[in-house]
């Protein structure tokens, strides 16, 4: 049954990301991809490994972080019940099978897509910037979240007010609740990380709205069904998606400012540096080469970044291999610990 | 006499009794302090002490316990009605949603509530009445007495239930000559019950599961909230004689196969087929109940399983000696047991009469005596309480010294006996490096006994937390043997998927990925559940009567719930037979007393509404002034706002 709809899944994943490659990204830039592929690779290695790691715990804590959450027990469910009313009930009075079909089907597929198109669509970039930022955020995300719901202990609505909400998409999709409790825990609804998640995916797409004007009118959109997916379905309260706005804000935020500030392939090289001769030095020159951003300033002013970046795509092909340490050299102290 | 409440009245609310003493003691100093002033001026520094020591009258404000959706669809709903016809007659309220484990853990040990709904396990003789409301189990943890109820009324009507001669139920409660003992004394419990209103029974669901009738035969003829329903099934091919495939939407079994758990044991299927008791009721899956409509499609309901009781309807049925070959009474008080020869464990140990004595030594106390604080099981309490004294006679034969009338005490007969090898190392109270454990908390009582050895017909084999826990046939047992005509393990193995939902339970049922929902479903599918299997001829629905049941109880340690006019009043705001329709979609019945329908009386048996607490109100629309007036009535003051204000 899992392996059933993990394949269905993985299956129209793949299909809307191939043909969001071809509107979106383009012969040109894949030509590019092409050639700088490893220089890109390397470039995102340490943030993507970062994820990785945080993915690994995030499954373990998952398993252990109920536990824990009983013994804090922090329950905010009546509290957010008591304020926010029944806005749920309103938003699920508009119930019909062909909104319902929607919102599942963004709740699912439209969810990983937006997860894991703009991955391969920054990647397309010779500029690496957004595509760290992006991984970056989507880390914060997870650290973040997960935080929270070790402290708070919170059930949807579809747990508080099962026969007004109808729990919409596990009804009527029943296969999909294998999927879903494989990722999550009921307790876990404070604050929605499908909500955070897309909407970081939308803030950043706003950043890149020079380069991907297309991208960010589709991200908005599919973020905007995310959240609204999330409460009419009856998982999440808007409470919920309100806090998972913020979260991504603040994500964003973070990772525009953390981004840049310290380079391990800069570190790595001045290991090598202190120890081997300096012929090693004009190859950390290439490594580093994604870094040489022509935003420098992008680095402490965050969400005002979003300027520099075409430049960045209209610099695609500049291929300095001057600057060698250029996350350094934008820093004042860069930390190297 | 309208409450003169001289202050002005505070805004604020508490939630807990203490909150309130609290903050009156601020305010009392507050007062003190302007105080002063006035009697530097006036000097009547006793009539100021008079009024500045007066505790506020507060307004009630309760919280009400409960399960979320998941797993336990009923209970919050009928949380949810209960605090809103609370609010409407001016209470403020909050409802805490509490995983399974927390909510038992809050309810059956530490006795944190005010108000909670779920539902009781029940049972099928009213002598689960006895520890459930007895005084002298106020302080334990489990169903026992979980309300704080001390009366000593109630005590005695208990305690005389408890002797009184007589033999298994009868029916309506007509006379006959020689039960009438007994029956006497439980309709006297009964309607004390009724009348203390300690816990307000709302309703007793049935139970409804499906079960692939293409791979077994049999379904049925054991009821399938009890070992039977999963015995003596008949495999309909080599892969059903390989594995029965349940599945659960609780996730506990998985995690947890303690049978002496209070917060993960409920209905112990699971315990049933790994553990052995003396003796075991045989309850025809769609015999005893009334009023439910047989639902088993393939009309072999009474086939030849159900050898040693015969399934009349209106009765209990008798105990079926299990792992004991035979019992005798020797004399009034003596009750002689002999077990089954060459029984073991499923790790090889034999089982002997020193394990049977162990059991209901340990069982009244988890610590065995090695601490003066003793740490009772909260399960099988009642049981074994009935038990004075259990000797060893050999290796096989036991004597039980009992109190108790006859049927009373053949029902301790009914405890898992576990191995005195293992479970003797668990007397030691836990302990957590930094932490101060709870007095009483033994090892016993939260270990998670994984992996179980018992000497159930399944032995444990393997599990996946929150995934799966499966079990492999015990060759060994007993009923395998032959010239043994009991309900016997048949399939390989047995595996309980966890699945949270009843509608994806379904859809593995329906897709041949499962067999048969050990759980029964939620009532909001079951419309759908019978339209289908119109339609899917490999399935069955199986509908069985049950004796557990939904209820409100109130921890009567707390005021205003220790009152029992208040308990009264607030059972009348709820309209039990509309809640059966909304909430269970017409799969239960209301109830007036918590037991099942041999055992009601007549004076509690419903009559299209409760004969003690008639709902305050018509067709679920409560009348708020009536309501109102009623607690007025009781006692209960309202204040100008229309506020119930009680001190708590």
């Amino acid at each position: 049954m899992l392996t059933q709809v993990l394949l269905q899944l993985t299956v129209v994943v793949t299909l809307m990301v191939l043909v969001s490659i071809a509107v979106f990204v383009g012969r040109y830039r894949l030509r590019d991809t092409r050639l700088e592929w490893r220089a890109r690779v390397r470039a995102a290695a340490p943030v993507t490994a970062l994820l990785a790691a945080v993915l690994l715990f995030n499954s373990v804590a998952r398993q252990y972080g109920p536990d824990v959450s009983w013994m804090i027990h922090w329950n905010l469910t009546w509290p957010i019940y008591d304020v926010e009313g029944e806005f749920i009930l309103w938003l699920q009075s508009f119930e019909a099978p062909a909104i319902t079909a929607y919102f599942s089907f963004i709740y699912i597929y439209g969810y990983v897509f937006l997860l894991v198109f703009p991955v391969i669509a920054y990647f397309a970039l010779s500029n690496t910037r957004p595509l760290r930022e992006l991984l970056t955020a989507y880390t914060l995300n997870y650290v973040l979240g997960l935080g929270i719901y070790v402290f708070i202990v919170a059930y949807g609505p579809r747990n508080m007010m099962p026969e007004l909400v109808d729990a919409l998409l596990y009804d009527t999709y029943p296969q999909y609740q294998h999927l879903t409790r494989q990722v999550n825990r009921n307790t876990n609804v404070f604050p929605s990380l499908h909500t955070s998640l897309a909407a970081t995916v939308t803030f950043l797409a706003f950043r890149t709205r020079a380069i991907y004007p297309k991208w960010f009118f589709l991200a908005t959109g599919l973020g905007v069904s995310v959240a609204i997916s999330t409460m009419y379905l009856g998982i999440h309260w808007a409470i919920d998606v309100a806090a998972g706005i913020v979260l991504a804000y603040i994500c964003v935020v973070l990772a525009g400012v953390l981004v840049g500030r310290w380079s391990v392939t800069a570190w790595i090289a001045t290991l090598r540096d202190s120890s081997t001769s300096r012929s090693t030095g004009s190859g950390t020159g290439t490594d580093t080469k994604p870094d040489a951003d022509p935003n420098p300033g992008s680095s402490s002013g965050s969400s005002g970044s979003s300027g520099s970046e075409p430049n960045a795509d209209a610099g695609t092909r500049d291929t300095t291999p001057s600057e060698s340490e250029p996350e350094t050299g934008s820093d004042p102290e860069p930390e190297r610990a | 006499m309208s409450d003169p409440a001289p202050s002005a009245s505070p805004e604020h609310h508490t939630h807990a009794s203490d909150d309130a003493a609290r903050s009156g003691l601020s305010r009392r100093s507050m007062l003190a302090a302007t105080a002063g002033l006035t009697v530097s001026t006036s000097g009547c520094i006793r009539e100021v002490r008079s009024i500045v020591n007066r505790d506020e009258v507060e307004p009630l404000s309760l919280t009400i316990s409960t399960v979320p959706a998941d797993g336990d669809r009923e209970s919050i709903q009928l949380a949810r009605a209960v605090g809103s016809a609370l609010e409407s007659v001016g209470v403020d309220i909050a409802i805490d949603m509490l995983s399974h484990e927390e909510f038992r853990r809050a309810i059956l040990v530490n006795h944190d509530f005010d108000l909670y709904v779920g539902p009781h396990p029940g049972d099928t003789t009213p002598d689960f009445l006895y520890e459930l409301l007895h005084s002298r189990f106020a302080e334990e943890a489990g169903w026992q007495n979980p309300f704080g109820l001390t009366n000593l009324a109630l005590d005695d009507r208990l305690d005389a239930q408890r002797v009184a001669a007589g033999g298994t139920g009868n029916g309506d409660g007509d006379d006959t000559n020689e039960n009438t003992d007994r029956e006497d004394a439980i309709t006297a419990t009964l309607e004390s019950v009724a009348r203390e209103q300690p816990f307000i029974p709302i309703c007793r669901p049935t139970e409804i599961r499906l079960a692939r009738s293409d791979r077994f035969e049999g379904w049925g003829d054991g009821h399938p909230a009890t070992r039977f329903g999963y015995l003596g099934l008949e495999p309909q091919s080599e892969d059903a004689a390989a594995e029965l495939r349940t599945v659960n939407t609780d996730a506990r079994p998985s995690q947890n196969l303690n049978p002496l758990s209070a917060e993960y044991r409920e209905r112990n299927i699971v315990v049933g087929l790994l553990y052995d008791p003396l003796a075991v009721t045989q309850w025809p899956a769609n015999g005893g109940g009334a009023g439910a409509e047989v639902g088993v499609g393939d009309g072999d309901e009474e086939s030849d399983a159900d050898t040693d009781t015969p399934a009349e309807p209106d009765a209990t049925p008798d105990l079926t000696p299990w792992l004991a070959a035979d019992w005798e009474w020797t004399d009034d008080e003596t009750l002689s047991v002999t077990l089954r020869d060459d029984c073991a464990f499923h790790d090889g140990t034999s089982l002997t009469a020193e394990d049977v004595a162990f059991t209901y030594e340990f069982l009244a106390d988890t610590t065995r005596g090695s601490r003066r604080f003793s740490a009772p099981a909260p399960h099988y309490r009642g049981h074994v309480a009935a038990i004075d004294d259990v000797t060893e006679v050999n290796e096989t034969e036991l004597e039980f010294t009992v109190a108790t009338s006859q049927p009373v005490a053949e029902r301790a007969l009914a405890v898992p006996i576990l191995p005195k090898h293992i479970w003797d190392e668990r007397t030691d109270q836990a302990s957590l490096r930094g932490v101060t454990v709870a007095e009483g908390t033994t090892e016993a009582l939260v270990t998670d006994n994984v992996p179980p050895i018992g000497s159930g017909p399944y032995q444990f084999e393997d599990r996946t937390d929150r995934e799966h826990v499966t079990l492999a046939r015990f060759d060994e047992h007993f009923t395998r043997r032959d010239g043994v005509d009991l309900p016997k393990p048949t399939s390989e193995r047995l595996r309980i998927q966890i699945d949270p939902r009843s509608t994806s339970a379904i859809e593995l049922v329906e897709s041949d990925s499962a067999d048969v929902t050990l759980s029964t479903l939620e009532s909001y599918v079951v419309d759908d559940v019978f339209e289908d299997d119109e339609e899917i001829p490999e399935t069955t629905v199986l509908e069985s009567p049950s004796w557990s049941f939904y209820h409100v109880g109130f921890n009567a340690r707390k005021a205003p719930f220790s009152n029992p006019r208040f308990r009264r009043v607030v059972a009348q705001l709820l309209d039990k037979e509309h809640l059966v329709e909304e909430v269970f979609h017409g799969y239960a019945e209301p109830i007036a007393t918590p037991v099942v329908e041999e055992w009601v009386p007549d004076s509690l048996a419903w009559n299209g509404t409760d004969p003690e607490t008639p709902f305050l109100g018509t067709d679920g629309d409560l009348d708020v002034a009536a309501a109102r007036d009623a607690f007025e009535e009781a006692g209960l003051r309202y204040d100008d706002d229309g506020n119930l204000r009680v001190r708590h």
